[in-house]
Protein backbone atom coordinates (compact mmCIF):
# COMPACT_ATOMS: atom_id res chain seq x y z
CA UNK A 1 0.00 0.00 0.00
CA UNK A 2 1.40 3.37 -0.99
CA UNK A 3 1.81 5.67 1.98
CA UNK A 4 0.24 9.12 1.96
CA UNK A 5 2.23 12.33 2.27
CA UNK A 6 2.53 13.63 5.81
CA UNK A 7 1.55 17.16 6.75
CA UNK A 8 1.92 18.40 10.30
CA UNK A 9 -1.55 18.21 11.86
CA UNK A 10 -2.83 21.55 13.11
CA UNK A 11 -5.96 22.58 14.95
CA UNK A 12 -7.29 25.77 13.38
CA UNK A 13 -9.90 27.67 15.37
CA UNK A 14 -12.36 29.10 12.86
CA UNK A 15 -13.76 32.61 13.36
CA UNK A 16 -17.36 32.16 12.27
CA UNK B 1 -1.91 21.60 37.21
CA UNK B 2 -2.18 17.97 36.10
CA UNK B 3 -3.85 18.94 32.82
CA UNK B 4 -0.68 20.68 31.65
CA UNK B 5 1.53 17.58 31.93
CA UNK B 6 3.21 16.54 28.72
CA UNK B 7 1.43 13.73 26.91
CA UNK B 8 3.46 10.51 26.72
CA UNK B 9 3.06 7.47 24.48
CA UNK B 10 1.44 5.37 27.20
CA UNK B 11 -1.32 7.92 27.89
CA UNK B 12 -4.85 6.87 26.96
CA UNK B 13 -6.59 9.35 24.64
CA UNK B 14 -10.38 9.59 24.56
CA UNK B 15 -12.35 11.92 22.29
CA UNK B 16 -15.04 13.97 24.02
CA UNK B 17 -18.51 13.12 22.76
CA UNK B 18 -19.84 16.67 22.71
CA UNK B 19 -18.53 17.42 19.23
CA UNK B 20 -20.26 17.54 15.85
CA UNK B 21 -17.91 16.54 13.04
CA UNK B 22 -18.28 16.98 9.29
CA UNK B 23 -16.07 16.25 6.28
CA UNK B 24 -15.59 19.26 4.02
CA UNK B 25 -13.49 18.78 0.90
CA UNK B 26 -11.23 16.17 2.44
CA UNK B 27 -10.74 18.12 5.64
CA UNK B 28 -12.56 17.59 8.90
CA UNK B 29 -14.44 20.46 10.52
CA UNK B 30 -15.79 20.20 14.03
CA UNK B 31 -18.17 22.14 16.25
CA UNK B 32 -17.60 21.84 19.97
CA UNK B 33 -21.01 21.92 21.63
CA UNK B 34 -19.21 22.51 24.92
CA UNK B 35 -17.50 25.78 24.02
CA UNK B 36 -19.29 26.78 20.79
CA UNK B 37 -16.08 26.96 18.76
CA UNK B 38 -15.58 25.67 15.23
CA UNK B 39 -12.32 23.93 14.37
CA UNK B 40 -10.62 22.82 11.17
CA UNK B 41 -8.58 19.68 11.82
CA UNK B 42 -7.27 19.41 8.26
CA UNK B 43 -6.69 16.11 6.48
CA UNK B 44 -4.12 14.51 8.81
CA UNK B 45 -5.80 15.89 11.92
CA UNK B 46 -9.08 14.48 10.64
CA UNK B 47 -7.51 11.05 10.24
CA UNK B 48 -6.20 11.26 13.80
CA UNK B 49 -9.71 12.15 14.98
CA UNK B 50 -11.08 9.10 13.14
CA UNK B 51 -8.61 6.90 15.02
CA UNK B 52 -9.87 8.32 18.31
CA UNK B 53 -13.31 6.79 17.72
CA UNK B 54 -12.49 4.52 20.64
CA UNK B 55 -9.99 5.17 23.45
CA UNK B 56 -6.43 4.51 22.28
CA UNK B 57 -2.95 5.16 23.65
CA UNK B 58 -0.85 7.84 21.98
CA UNK B 59 1.69 5.15 21.07
CA UNK B 60 -0.89 2.97 19.29
CA UNK B 61 -2.22 6.02 17.48
CA UNK B 62 1.26 6.88 16.21
CA UNK B 63 1.94 3.27 15.16
CA UNK B 64 -1.22 3.33 13.05
CA UNK B 65 -0.29 6.65 11.44
CA UNK B 66 3.19 5.32 10.59
CA UNK B 67 1.53 2.52 8.60
CA UNK B 68 -0.49 5.02 6.57
CA UNK B 69 1.81 8.02 6.15
CA UNK B 70 5.30 8.53 4.79
CA UNK B 71 6.94 10.07 7.86
CA UNK B 72 9.79 9.31 10.24
CA UNK B 73 8.77 8.07 13.69
CA UNK B 74 10.42 10.89 15.65
CA UNK B 75 8.79 13.54 13.44
CA UNK B 76 5.40 11.82 13.69
CA UNK B 77 5.65 11.54 17.48
CA UNK B 78 6.58 15.20 17.88
CA UNK B 79 3.80 16.43 15.58
CA UNK B 80 1.10 14.15 17.00
CA UNK B 81 1.92 14.87 20.65
CA UNK B 82 1.82 18.61 19.92
CA UNK B 83 -1.52 18.20 18.12
CA UNK B 84 -2.99 16.13 20.97
CA UNK B 85 -1.89 18.72 23.51
CA UNK B 86 -3.70 21.38 21.49
CA UNK B 87 -6.84 19.20 21.37
CA UNK B 88 -6.63 18.75 25.14
CA UNK B 89 -6.16 22.49 25.70
CA UNK B 90 -9.38 23.12 23.74
CA UNK B 91 -11.21 20.47 25.77
CA UNK B 92 -11.80 18.18 22.77
CA UNK B 93 -10.08 15.10 24.23
CA UNK B 94 -9.43 13.61 27.65
CA UNK B 95 -5.95 12.28 28.43
CA UNK B 96 -5.50 9.68 31.15
CA UNK B 97 -2.14 8.42 32.35
CA UNK B 98 -1.55 4.71 31.83
CA UNK B 99 -1.85 3.80 35.51
CA UNK B 100 -5.14 5.68 35.77
CA UNK B 101 -6.48 3.88 32.68
CA UNK B 102 -5.47 0.50 34.11
CA UNK B 103 -7.41 1.19 37.28
CA UNK B 104 -10.58 1.78 35.24
CA UNK B 105 -10.21 -1.43 33.21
Amino acid sequence: MQKKAWLQPTLEVLDV
Amino acid sequence: MANAEKIVLSDLITACEQNIVSDMGGEKVMLSVRNGNYYNLGAVGGRIWDLLVSPVTAGTLIDELLKEFDVERDVCERHVISFLEHLRKEGLIVVRPEHSAALRA
